[in-house]
């Protein structure tokens, strides 16, 4: 076979194994959920009245502007602890085993990475559902729904790096859990709950800056006004810088690993 | 019946164009060095071959290096110096065609805890280029094999520790590898899996694959291994098989058990050192509570004529015990140590 086709008979079982991995322990996803969810769900409610506010431009609820925040959101938590299990498995020596079958080391890590894009979309879709049955509505119809769950696939994969490089790094399981933590500032700090222009100055720098504020104004814009291809086109380019800079470095820290 | 087809070694079209040595050997070292941050020795020149079909162990305390030498043997670790070749490759530079023939189990059997014991051997074989029936044939004769069909189906987070052993035995022998490498393969089971595990490995060195194995336990060593080296301090003390390492240590131990009336014991005993004389030599011969021990070398085939002297009336042999020298006291020998049976030390690692 060639190195290609290799690497996808390669990344497709290990990947099923991984996939199996995560499906089978239900706190994995049930912790994935519970957050965005309680958050849809609460401060839709409590701060409701906040949409009143001019920042906001009319926005018809508060629930339809948290929705594409929570749903980002969860595909942020898909993947905030996604490297616990090879670390897991680093340690007990299972990763061995697999370091000892006539398979590519790559396929290791694309076993990992890959089946992020579908765990990440599906959460994603759950919360999107959620949202749709409390009355947030998406403009674009089922392609927008689509390509909401795609561009958190994408997402998820992209961001995958700040769990696996720390855990590549330091293979512990309790410095990958804390450096998860440590990456919810980033969320809080993007247009996910208000508008920009209700952030102090300082903040308003740092959310240019902030690839998962770009990816919440894409899919805003998919469930409220329409495709709008500025907005998904800036999504895409951040997150394709954000991709290439954090999947390199857990190529790079796998390499490290494995040597 | 099923189970001699089912291990036998299969017939194997020749191989690809990689170029294996001219050797002969399942496996075979020359002066192996690891040396760890710069310093620790683990491995200190190891020169060491396997031939086919043999059942080889390295035997050694915790530390001793086997681990590290397997480690290296299975394309895990790079050696700092020297070279080893894997049925005909080279670990280091054809690790590829290595991995693609041989089987191994580590020192703690790793399974994923998620999957469950058919889906484990079935990863195993697809990673190895089973064609979708086969993996199935033989997903299901390793299971009836182990004893493990009727939980074939739960995920192996539940299994004991026998069937996580026999599960990961069976995921290393799912492509009928040529050579199976096992680290402590017995490492903290029960005495009744330990046995029922050694008679499988027999049965699967027996239908021809080749074995490599590390123990710590002396018994297991003796009752499996055709040829042992004794590891210590990274280099290998002595090689033989177990029956010549024993000899090597001196003779067996022959204890008469004499039944004698007070005061006759010692009547009896100078018989029996009279009737020896020429055949043990006096210092050779000690008294022992109830009865007489004499050292013997090759006691299984010497008995036969010391009883024909010790035939007749005035003596009263009760009772016959013969020992052979133990691996412990090989161990003793050649390191001045006795080699202690506790469990594996886990390296500890600090959290955050």
């Amino acid at each position: 076979m060639n190195v290609i086709g290799d690497f996808a008979y390669e990344t497709y079982y290990l990947g099923l194994r991984t996939t199996r991995r995560f499906i089978r322990v239900p706190s994995n996803w049930i912790s994935i959920l519970f957050f965005p969810l309680i958050q849809l769900l609460v401060f839709s409610q409590l701060y409701q009245q906040i949409v009143d506010l001019p920042a906001f431009g009319g926005q018809s609820s508060y629930l339809a502007y948290l929705a594409p925040g929570q749903v980002v959101f969860t595909a942020f938590m898909a993947v905030a602890w996604s490297a616990y299990g090879l670390v897991v498995e680093y340690r007990n020596g299972y990763l061995d085993k697999l370091r000892a079958s006539p398979i590519a080391r790559w396929s290791i890590l694309a076993g990992e990475m890959v089946p992020l894009f579908f765990q990440a979309a599906v959460m994603a879709g759950v919360v999107l559902l959620v949202s749709l049955l409390l009355g947030a509505t998406i403009v674009t119809g089922v392609g927008g729904f689509l390509l909401i769950l795609a561009l958190s696939g994408v997402f998820g994969i992209a961001l995958a790096g700040t769990s696996f490089i720390p855990a590549l790094l330091t293979q512990s399981e309790q410095a990958t859990s804390t450096f998860s933590l440590l990456m919810f500032p980033v969320v809080f700090m993007s247009t996910a709950f208000v508008p920009e222009a209700l952030m102090p100055g300082w903040m308003q720098v740092l959310n240019r800056w902030n690839p998962i504020t770009y990816l919440i104004e894409a899919l805003r814009a998919l469930m409220v006004t329409g495709y709008d291809w500025g907005a998904i086109g800036a999504a895409l380019l951040s997150l394709a810088i954000l991709g290439v800079i954090l999947q390199g470095a857990t190529l790079w820290a796998f390499q490290r690993l494995a040597r | 019946m099923i189970q001699e087809t089912l291990l036998a070694v299969t017939e194997r079209p020749p191989e690809s164009p990689m170029v294996a040595s001219r050797s002969d050997l399942a496996i075979e070292t020359v002066d192996l060095v690891k040396v760890y941050g710069g310093e620790t020795r683990a491995v200190d020149g190891i020169t060491f071959g396997v031939a086919p079909g043999e059942l080889f162990g390295f035997l050694g305390p915790n530390g001793a290096g086997k681990t590290t030498t397997i480690r290296i043997l299975a394309t895990l670790l790079r050696a700092t110096s020297g070279t080893a070749r894997v049925l005909g490759f080279d670990v280091a530079t054809q690790p590829r065609e290595v991995r693609k023939r041989l089987g191994l189990a580590l020192q703690t059997p790793t399974l994923d805890a998620f999957s469950t014991g058919r889906e484990t051997l079935e990863l195993a074989g697809r990673l190895h280029r089973m064609p979708s029936a086969a993996v199935r044939r033989r997903a299901d004769e390793l299971l009836e094999l182990m004893g493990l069909a009727s939980v074939a189906g739960k995920l192996t987070g539940t299994y004991s520790g026998g069937m996580r052993r026999r599960l990961d035995l069976a995921s290393a022998l799912m492509h009928q590898p040529e050579l199976l490498i096992l680290d402590e393969p017995t490492e903290g089971l029960d005495p009744q899996s330990r046995t029922a595990l050694w008679e499988e490995l027999e049965r699967i060195n027996q239908a021809g694959t080749t074995m490599l194995l590390t123990t710590h336990y002396m018994e297991e060593a003796d009752r499996l291994c055709s040829r042992l080296a004794i590891i210590d301090n990274g280099q290998i003390v002595v090689e033989a098989s177990p029956g010549e390492l024993k000899r090597s240590v001196g003779a067996d131990t022959v204890v008469l058990q004499l039944d004698a009336p007070t005061g006759e014991l010692d009547r009896q005993r100078a018989e029996v050192r009279g009737r020896l004389d020429g055949m043990v030599a006096p210092d050779a011969i000690a008294d022992h509570p109830g009865g007489i021990a004499l050292a013997v070398p090759n006691a299984s085939a010497a008995i036969p004529a010391l009883l024909r002297r010790l035939d007749g009336d005035g003596l009263r042999i009760t009772g016959l015990q013969m020992r052979q020298p133990t691996l412990d006291d090989v161990f003793m020998k050649y390191t001045g140590r006795r080699i202690r049976e506790e469990a594996a030390d886990q390296p500890i690692v600090l959290g955050w």
